[in-house]
Formats: C-alpha cells, structure tokens, sequence
C-alpha cells in the first residue's frame, strides 16, 4: 500500500515536470522548472555565516550541489524538498579550492518531525526532479535569468523558494575576498544584475528562460576590482566538472597541502628588479634588468612603468610581485609599460633562456 | 484614424480570445512576460549593448591612495581648537566607500578625442591614467579637470576621429522605460550589462535620471541608455549630500543615478577649459540643535556670507526660493551648487526680512570662525538691529 502512495507521488512530481513542456519557456516555467529542483538546507551556523541555505538536485537518486560552508560541517544537515519532504543530507564530496559540496539526500532517521507530515519512501524508491549538469545552454549578457533558492530562509516546508530576476551581466573570472582572507576559487563566472549576495542565497539554482540550468550562486564574496558585494554564478561546466570529479567518473585535482607546495615549480623569473622605496605605496617603476633575461630580450627597459600584467592592473610594486609570483614558464606573458608619454603592451616569451 | 485603430485593437483583441481560450480574458496580465516578449527584450538588450560598445573607454590608474581624516596628528592641546576652526570648512567625500584597484568606465565625448566619465574614479588623486580605447588602442590621459559636486571628470588622449553616440535628450525620456547601465569595470573586453527602468526624473536637484538597473563601480563612468542605444544620462554616484563619494554606499540598491546630457553639456564647456568644480560654501554655521528655522550661529571671516552682511542670529528663510524650515533643508538647497555660484537668500533680522545675493566659495577661500563669547541662544531676545540697505 505505501508503495502505491509513492508510486502516485511519483506520478504527480512527473507530471509537474512534463507540463510546463508544453510551453517553451517564459518567467513561470522558468520558476517552475527551477523550484522542483531546489532544495533548502539547515545546518552549522555561527556569527555571520548563516546555518541555512539552498542547493540544487543534480541526479534522479537525489545527490544535492551546494557551496562548501560551516553549513555542511553540522552532525546533521538536513534538507527540505520542493514538496516538503524532509531529508537528511550526507557530504559526498568537498573542495575547498572551489568553495563546492556535493551532497547525497537519504532518508530521515527521525521522520516523525512535529511539522513533517509527509509519509517517506524508502530510499530505494528515492526519485527527484533533477539539473542535467552535462548541458550547455547558450546564454548572452543581456540575457534574462532567473535565481531560485531559500535566502534569508524565508521558505518554509512546502513553500516555494524565494525567485529573483536579472540579467546576465557579465562573464569573467572572479577575484575576489571574504573578509580578509583572499577567496581560493579564481575560476570563470557569470555576474548577474540580480542581488544575490545574502544569507542564504549560495547554492541557488541560477536558471534561463527556458528553465535550463546555467549556474549556481556561489558565496557571499567581495571583488577586489570593485570593493562591493558581487552577485555571481559559478557555471554549469565548472559544476559539472566538479561533479564528475565528486562521483569519481573523473580523477579530482589533489588538494593543495604542505607537499604540494614542496613540489610546485618555482616561480618564473623574468628577470626584473622593481623600484624601492621607504613609502607605503610605490609604483612598479623597473630599476633593474638582467641581462640575457627574457624580459631584456623583449626589451624592457630601466625606468620603464609597469600598468598591468595579463591585462590586470597592477597598483604598486607589492601587487606587481604577487601577480609576477604567479607566472608560467609555460604561458607567455603580456606586459603593459608606460615609458614617458607612450603606453606600449609587450609580449615576453619565455624561450632560449 | 483614431476609430480604426480602436477597431483593429478590438480584432486583435478578439483573435486573441480565440487563439488561447483558457486564458478566458482578453487582458491576459501575463502577456509583457510572455516567452516571446522576453525573448524580444533579450534581443534588445543585445542590440544596444552592440551600439553602445564602439564608444565605451576602460580607464585605467596607477598611484594615489584613498584620501583619509585630514585633522593632523601631532597637535597640541593649545593647538586643538584653533585647527579645529580652521577645519570646519574642510571638503568631506560624504561616504566610507573605498574605492578599489579596478578599471573603470568612460565614454567618448567628443571626436577628438574628450572622454566623460564619473569624478568617483579619481578620488584616490591618481598619479597615471590611460585610457583604452573602443579600437583597442591604449593611451595616456590627461584629467582635464573635474565636478566634484555634479561628480563627472573629463579625460583627454591624443585622438582624432573617435566614434560619438547618439544621445537622447530630456524631453525624451520617459518614467518607466527600459534603462540599460553599461560599463567596463570588471576588467573584461565587453561591457557588464545590468537592466533596469527609468525611476524617475528630475533628482538631484533636477540634474540626474534615476534608474533601478544596478549601479556600482563596475559601471559608474559608464552610460546609461534607452532601448534604441542611445544614451539618456552618464552613471555616477549620487546623494542629497555633499562629499565626492556619496551615495556610493548605495551602489547595486535598485536607487541609483545618472547625470542628463543637458548638464554635462554646460559642465563639459568648463571643464574643457581646464577649470574644476568645488563644493560650495556659505561659510557660516549653523546651530544644528535647534530644529525649527536655520538660525546663522557664527559667520567666517572673510566668507561670502561675512561680504553680504550676514550676522550671527539671522535667521534665513529661504534659499532661491525654497523655504528653509532647517538645516536639511537648507543642505539639501545648496549640495548641487559649485562654488561659484550665486544664492539669492532671504534673511530675517529682527522681524524684518532682507535679501542678499551670495556667491558660493571654496572652502579654501574661507577664513576662520571668529571665537564667539558664547554660543548663540535664539531662545534669547535677538538685539534690534537695522537690516542693511540695499
């Protein structure tokens, strides 16, 4: 007999699937299809990091893709269903690097909640609604979206999530800080008009008119290039490569730790020494070229002014080591120099050394 | 021709009915937000950030730093209050905001090479700034000059033929009609679009469109444009208070501003000439404890206000013509004007009214409070005296 109720239910979240396929899309659908696959999560909260938040249905048997957060540390996460279903959610998978969890639903171990009235099946019988993560929809600045996720935990149960509407702004990739602390992901984005910075918000389902996965919001962040709350996606490639990974289809990058720094090459050096000076900020005038280096031989010259380095600005002498820190031997390096009154882009292979 | 139009709407209407029954109504409040509708206000969207794109700047700084508190640290106790009143006319930036490292937005003003864009961009007093321009060429720029109070800065490079937009005037613009913000602050080659309508007009003293599309760094400097690319105003952020920043603490609220042609027009005709704007200074204070009625509590010597005749206990009534009931009010009548600019006040001595012209100063063209015995007390009978004749 429960097996039939399941059965049923199973049925009715087929059909809230199929009938909005009758239109192609629009702002409902698009709400509809992105509600279904949403979930709202609770968790470890404390301080300013909020202890709930929202993640998206990636596969039929209910694994869940959420930002990495205190969130997922709890003993116990629990998780809330379109339908209001309540789950608990296991950590498959975690990546510090990306800031991303994949999360697994099972069933609860205390379905008896005072508020939870819906029967559960088994978890055999476990079905979900789910984002295809291997598709690539087409989506242009200016395009519409639609972001579905539980911020500030307005949702409840079986209500539906909280919708905002924007526009893709922009694709670009994100640098970025929490608090003070440099943000590790530096990966592509997409930045949306849409405030999406807001307790509660990472892990929403970012979605396009046709209701098709296009990202998922990720943490509350603050870009370097702006100093404001940046409202962003991480998009469905990076997701899905991140679950590719989580599910062991693909071998994961090993995480950074003490050895791996061991074994990191050492940085590229162009050859160049930056001006000195006792003051707080100091432009990256170039005191100093080595001969024979590959910076000579692209002709950079003392005295010469450096504005950016692969088309980042560079402010001062501090930021111009760091991102110099940064280079590949493998990869040639675009340096943008003012001398006098002329500004000139200068291309620094790294060969012959 | 009005009746067949009425007619044909009725057909319409009417086919409309026919071909989708179970909307049941011929006013289907879902029809603006209908997939195709969507659909063709994507297409749009595209299509001015297309025709906008060839006159867009990213503008790059190097050097300078965020300006701090200016009071001197090494003071003396003796010295304290003496600075202090040398201070009180100090230009504030109005706002905490701290401006970062990023690249910036502008827009080419005229072919030869002038490029408008938001004042923000230059509050850290940067040592270098380029500019790249929409054909990918990068080259040095020279601040020409700037309005702190209206907040635009004009830019300088060494160019001929540039590419000018088609701009649309007051008179067309409308509440309501789509608003699209661009900009290039986010460091990519193509702009960061955000959608948004026009709010309102006539903010800010009547010099600025308000706009619900998202404002913030990433876009200020930049234009904002109506669905045929063409430009309606330059965003830069704005607040009914003084200060070079403010109102950049409102950025990305759904409040945000952007400056009409018609007045960057005037402005850029000064600027060109190299001559900046500087907030505009009565040079009196005011006691700011008493709610009703603007009552001066001291005036600098010298000051505008000190020429005019101005005394401690007047009483000012209004300012070109707006009623000053107190001390916002009187904020808020004078935040938009430059130094330089004149102020007809309506001053009451005594019972008796009198008018003056004042011409706003800089701050750095003010003396200092003289020391007043005590603080001035309204709640006192005021000393009958003559208002001066004109």
């Amino acid at each position: 007999m429960p097996r039939l109720g399941a059965y049923i239910l199973a049925l009715a979240a087929w059909a809230t699937v199929l009938s909005p396929a009758v239109r192609a899309g629009g702002f409902d659908h698009a709400i509809e299809s992105a509600g279904i696959r949403t979930v709202k999560l609770y968790g470890l909260g404390a301080g300013l990091q909020a202890g709930y938040g929202s993640g998206i249905i990636v596969s039929e048997d209910g694994l869940v893709l959420t930002v990495f957060s205190l969130l997922i540390d709890a003993r116990t996460i629990r998780a809330t269903a379109s339908d209001g279903t309540r789950y608990e959610a296991e950590v498959v998978h975690r990546d510090t690097e990306r800031q991303l969890a994949l999360l697994k639903l099972v069933q609860s171990r205390h379905p008896n909640q005072p508020d939870g009235t819906i029967e559960q099946a088994n978890d055999a019988a476990l079905r979900f609604p789910f984002f295809d993560l291997s598709g690539r929809p087409e989506l242009r600045r200016g395009d519409w979206v639609i972001a579905a996720g539980n911020p500030f935990k307005v949702a409840d149960g079986a209500e539906p999530v909280s919708i905002a509407h924007g526009v893709l702004s922009a694709k670009t990739r994100l640098d970025a800080k929490r608090r003070t602390k440099k943000f590790p992901y530096t990966g592509d984005v997409l930045v949306i008009d849409s405030i999406t910075s807001n307790p509660g918000a990472p892990g929403s389902a970012l979605v396009n008119l046709e209701g098709r996965l296009v990202g998922m919001i990720g943490r509350v962040v603050i870009s370097e290039l702006t100093h404001t709350h940046f409202n962003y996606a991480y998009p469905v490639d990076v997701l899905h490569e991140f679950f590719l990974e989580a599910t062991g289809a693909t071998p994961s990058k090993p995480e950074p730790s003490g050895r791996a720094d061991e074994e990191r090459p050492r940085p590229a050096d162009l050859g160049l020494r930056l001006s000195k000076a006792g003051y707080r900020k100091v432009l990256p005038f170039v005191e100093r070229v080595r001969r024979g280096s590959p910076a000579a031989r692209a002709g950079i010259r003392p005295d010469d002014l450096i504005l950016s380095i692969n088309g980042k600005t560079v402010a001062d002498v501090e930021a111009c080591n760091r991102r110099l820190e940064t280079l590949s031997p493998q990869e040639p390096v675009v340096l943008v120099i003012r001398r006098g009154r002329t500004i000139h882009s200068v291309r620094i292979e790294w060969e012959e050394e | 021709m009005v009746a067949r139009r009425i007619h044909t709407g009725l057909l319409v209407a009417g086919l409309t009915l026919v071909c989708s029954p179970a909307a049941g109504s011929d006013q289907d409040p879902s029809a603006e937000t209908s997939y195709e509708a969507l659909r063709a206000t994507q297409e749009v969207f595209h299509d001015v950030v297309e025709k906008v794109v060839p006159f867009l700047v990213r503008i790059e700084t190097v050097g300078g730093s965020q300006p701090t508190a200016p009071l001197p640290e090494d003071e003396t106790e003796e010295e304290k209050p003496r600075k202090r009143r040398q201070h009180q006319f100090q230009d504030s930036l109005g706002s905490d905001f701290v401006v970062a490292d990023g690249p910036t937005t502008g827009l080419v003003y005229s072919s030869d090479g002038y490029i408008i864009t938001s004042s923000f961009n230059f509050v850290r007093e940067p040592i270098l700034i380029s500019g790249v321009l929409p054909d990918g060429r990068r080259m040095a720029a020279d601040l020409v000059a700037r309005d702190q109070v209206r907040k635009i800065a004009l830019l300088k490079v060494e160019a001929e033929g540039l590419p000018t937009p088609k701009w649309a005037g007051v008179d067309d613009v409308r509440v309501g009609q789509w608003a699209i913000a661009l900009g290039l602050g986010l460091g990519e080659q193509e702009p960061s679009v955000s959608v948004g309508i026009i709010s309102a007009l006539n903010r800010m003293s009547g010099n600025a469109i308000q706009t619900d599309a998202k404002l913030s760094p990433a876009n200020y400097g930049g234009p904002l444009c109506d669905s045929s690319g063409r430009i309606v105003g330059l965003c830069t952020p704005m607040a009914q208070r003084h200060g070079e920043l403010a109102g950049a603490e409102m950025y990305d609220s759904g409040v945000g501003f952007a400056l009409y042609r018609e007045r960057i027009d005037d402005i850029v005709s000064v600027l060109k000439h190299g001559k900046s704007f500087y907030r505009g200074w009565l040079g009196i204070s005011v006691d700011t404890r008493f709610m009703e009625g603007v009552i001066v509590a001291n005036v600098a010597v010298p000051s505008p206000t000190h020429s005019a005749d101005v005394k401690v206990g007047d009483r000012l009534v209004s300012a070109n013509g707006s009623p000053l009931r107190h001390y916002g009010d009187l904020m808020r009548a004078l935040y938009m004007l430059p130094a330089g600019e004149q102020v007809n006040l309506v001053i009451d001595r005594g019972g008796k009214e009198w008018q003056a012209s004042v011409k706003l100063a800089r701050s750095d063209e003010l003396g200092s409070l003289p020391e007043v015995a005590e603080p001035f007390d309204p709640s006192l009978p005021v000393p009958k005296e003559e208002p001066p004749q004109p």
